[in-house]
């Protein structure tokens, strides 16, 4: 891959905190324009994967390359960081905020004033303009803290978890404006657990797992390299054909429906016909691609 | 830097703007101002003369008591001399003004003459009466028959005239000259002169300890009104889990400087408030006692002086507030932070101490180092200044020695801030504090 197309790449990086390894030998590619999924369980070692990138910390060995360049502060400007802790000043108005946080980017003047209400007027609170963040709701301040990542129009946009504790309205709000960056040729890496939401925007993920890659690939490409062992059952009776475990290797049921996932060397024409031949009536039969989500338990719990 | 002045400017304006800040700004000078008026306007209260007839049985006192009462204050009170026997007067302060009388011993007894003043007393016509016996120069023993035993300063300034008047009968009758008796009661005036200084310039030790305590009094106060916000405001983005944001934009050093100086100007924007409203009053008090024919003695140092005042006091300020940053890098709450500082700030107040070694022996080696120590320095240069100003070098180098380690500390701190806030709610103990400036 061409290295201008690379927005963060990552060279064998790792970092301790004591006897604590918290990122081991990660080697990773942030391509430019595409929403970057860096996934993994708490304590994977995302955020200090993060920190390294925005210069926070320093890697202890390993490099990391910024658009093409090693990171220094000047860099930062063209990042906008909106990490997993963060806050606002209680007692500032949200236009003094804002300002703030564009200027200790480098950036002032009458542009900030313009760039501040049309954000706001996108985010829809711009009748909040004036008013002290304390007396914000929790989703407003949130959706403010979106803004302080994104006004300086950064080429990079970090985001640590933005919408864990937002209602579905603004998680929908939120999630157009990074997908409208993107369209602009924004790179974004987006850090989650959260694998529904992950699924819907990512082009392309890494995997973290105890301090250490698991995969990394387009979204697409890793699903398809699950292949499609995983079925939509919903049946009245059969119960007993869906417990065998030389077809079926886990069973999930949810309220309406099983998801059976195929044993290895089973395949799914044989579990068909087994609970045609059991008597069940078969609502639905269907061959469903593996979620990020199971990707993620699968191999998450996998032995190491 | 750019980035600096952004911190520095949001710091400043958004403390300056705070109701608190605006609120103890306006009270403080209206507190000062109740303190200096309300009893001026108490003292001011006109009060009637305190009317008191003397019986004089020795036939040559009285005039004596009546040249003592009221020549102290001729200077200042010559419109009210009444001709004959009664004079009123008010001495310094109008809390006790004096009309005297003379009451002829020779026409009646003095149960007569007493029974009379009792009358006149309870007619209120009198406040007392003082009884001269007519031995009473050899025992110097009076009685004053008063109304309103209660009215202390009236008693004391009687007294201490007819002491005076006293001393100036019996050395008349021991027939003591006139002249003589000048001399005897002229005050003895001590000078001290700088040593190798024109015999014109002397020595202003008393306006030098007064500049001392000022310079300390104002530093000590800064310091206990400011650390613990300057503390607060270095917590502040750690409480607010702004921290990272802000690191992912500016470096901690840049950060701590910024906020520092931010509230710093506020502290120095308040303290010129202060000083402003305070010089005013001052000024106010010195017209008020100069219009009483007092002369008001305003320290007379050189110029530069000033300035090495301003400096110092400065420098003062910045070591031990950066000592509250530092503290405040550390922690996770200001509760905490209070009390880690005061071993610190104590320094300070044990440093006033240095005043009398230092004052005694400006030059020596002792004196030397003390003012080159950060944390000794603003108070003893100040007193090496006002007392034997040490060559500039000195003064330029313990400036040099304190910026600088104003410097050190906020970097160390702000090493300790970054590794700190990247362990969220872990207080540092003090090897972890040092292991975090070193690996950050």
């Amino acid at each position: 891959m061409a290295a201008n197309n690379t927005t963060v790449k990552l060279d064998r990086v790792s970092k301790s905190f004591g006897e604590f390894t918290a990122v081991r030998e990660l080697s990773m590619d942030v391509r430019a324009g595409r929403v970057f999924g860096l996934l993994g369980p708490n304590g994977a070692g995302k955020t200090t994967t993060i920190r390294m990138i925005v210069n926070i910390t320093a890697p202890d060995t390993g490099t990391i390359l910024l658009f093409g360049r090693h990171i220094d502060s000047n860099l930062q400007n063209r990042i906008g960081y909106l990490p997993e802790e963060r806050g606002l000043y209680k007692k500032m108005r949200v236009a003094d905020q804002l300002r703030f946080f564009a200027e200790i980017k480098d950036l002032r003047g009458k542009e900030v004033e313009s760039r501040i209400d049309d954000w706001l007027a996108r985010v829809k609170l711009s009748e909040w303009k004036n008013k002290r963040s304390m007396e914000l709701s929790k989703g407003m301040q949130q959706k403010i803290q979106f803004i302080t990542a994104v006004i300086h129009d950064p080429d990079l946009l970090i985001l640590d978890e933005p919408f864990s504790g937002l209602d579905p309205v603004n998680v929908e709000l939120l999630k157009e404006i990074v997908l409208d960056l993107k369209r602009a040729g924004k790179t974004i890496i987006f850090s989650t657990h959260q694998m529904e939401v992950a699924e819907k925007i990512c082009d392309d993920i890494c995997l973290l797992n105890r301090s250490q890659k698991v995969f990394e690939g387009s979204l697409r490409e890793i699903k398809r390299s699950f292949g499609r062992n995983s079925i939509a059952v919903r049946c009245e009776g059969g119960d007993g054909v869906l417990d065998d475990p030389t077809l079926v290797s886990k069973v999930v049921r949810h309220a309406d429906e099983v998801q059976a996932l195929l044993a290895e060397g089973a395949d799914a024409q044989t579990l068909l016909k087994r609970l045609i031949a059991s008597g069940a009536v078969i609502g639905k039969f269907e061959m469903v691609e593996p979620s990020l989500n199971d990707i993620f338990i699968t191999k998450v719990t996998e032995p190491a | 830097m750019k980035k600096f002045f952004s911190v520095l400017k949001r710091e400043y304006i958004q403390r300056v703007r705070a109701k608190m800040f605006i609120v103890s700004t306006l009270l403080l000078p209206v507190v000062m101002s109740l303190f200096i008026l309300v009893p001026a306007i108490i003292l001011s209260i006109e009060t009637p003369p305190t009317r008191v007839a003397v019986v004089d049985q020795t036939g040559r006192m009285y005039s004596q008591i009546r040249q003592a009462l009221f020549n102290d204050q001729q200077e200042t009170d010559t419109q009210n001399v009444n001709a004959g026997a009664q004079r009123t007067t008010s001495p310094r302060r109008s809390f006790s003004r004096f009309t005297l009388e003379e009451v002829n011993a020779t026409s009646q007894s003095l149960d007569q003459i007493r029974a009379g003043l009792d009358q006149r007393m309870r007619a209120r016509e009198l406040e007392g009466y003082v009884i001269l016996s007519p031995d009473f120069l050899s025992h110097g023993k009076a009685d004053f028959i008063n109304r309103n035993p209660g009215d202390v300063f009236s008693t004391q300034v009687l007294q201490s005239a007819i002491n005076r008047a006293t001393r100036e009968q019996r050395l008349i009758d021991a027939k003591v000259d006139t002249k003589t008796r000048q001399d005897v009661f002229k005050p003895v005036e001590l000078q001290s002169v700088k040593a190798g200084a024109t015999g014109s310039q002397q020595s202003n030790s008393n306006a030098g300890f007064a500049v001392v305590f000022g310079v300390g009094l104002m530093m000590y106060l800064a310091i206990l009104l400011y650390g613990q916000i300057v503390l607060g405001a270095v917590i502040e983005e750690k409480e607010t889990r702004i921290a990272e944001i802000l690191f992912s934009s500016v470096k901690p050093f840049t950060l701590m400087m910024g906020k520092l100086v931010g509230v710093s100007l506020v502290a120095l924007t308040q303290l010129a408030i202060w000083g402003t409203a305070f010089g005013l009053f001052a000024v106010y008090g010195v017209m008020m006692i100069a219009s009483e024919g007092m002369r008001a003695n305003i320290p007379s140092l050189p110029f530069i002086h000033y300035i090495y005042f301003g400096l110092f006091f400065l420098l003062g300020f910045f070591i031990y507030a950066t000592i509250y940053a530092l503290v405040g890098s550390m922690v996770t709450t200001a509760q905490e932070g209070g009390q880690l500082a005061m071993p610190i700030i104590l320094i300070l107040v044990v440093s006033f101490y240095l005043f009398w070694p230092v004052s005694r022996s400006p030059d020596s080696p002792f004196s030397f180092w003390v003012s080159m120590i950060p944390f000794t320095a603003p108070v003893a240069m100040v007193v090496r200044i006002v007392t034997q100003t040490p060559p500039f070098w000195q003064i330029a180098l313990s400036l040099l020695i304190g910026f600088s380690t104003v410097l050190l500390i906020m970097w160390v701190a702000s090493r300790i801030y970054r590794v700190g806030m990247l362990m969220y709610g872990k207080r540092a103990s003090i090897p972890e504090a040092i292991r975090w400036a070193r690996q950050a």
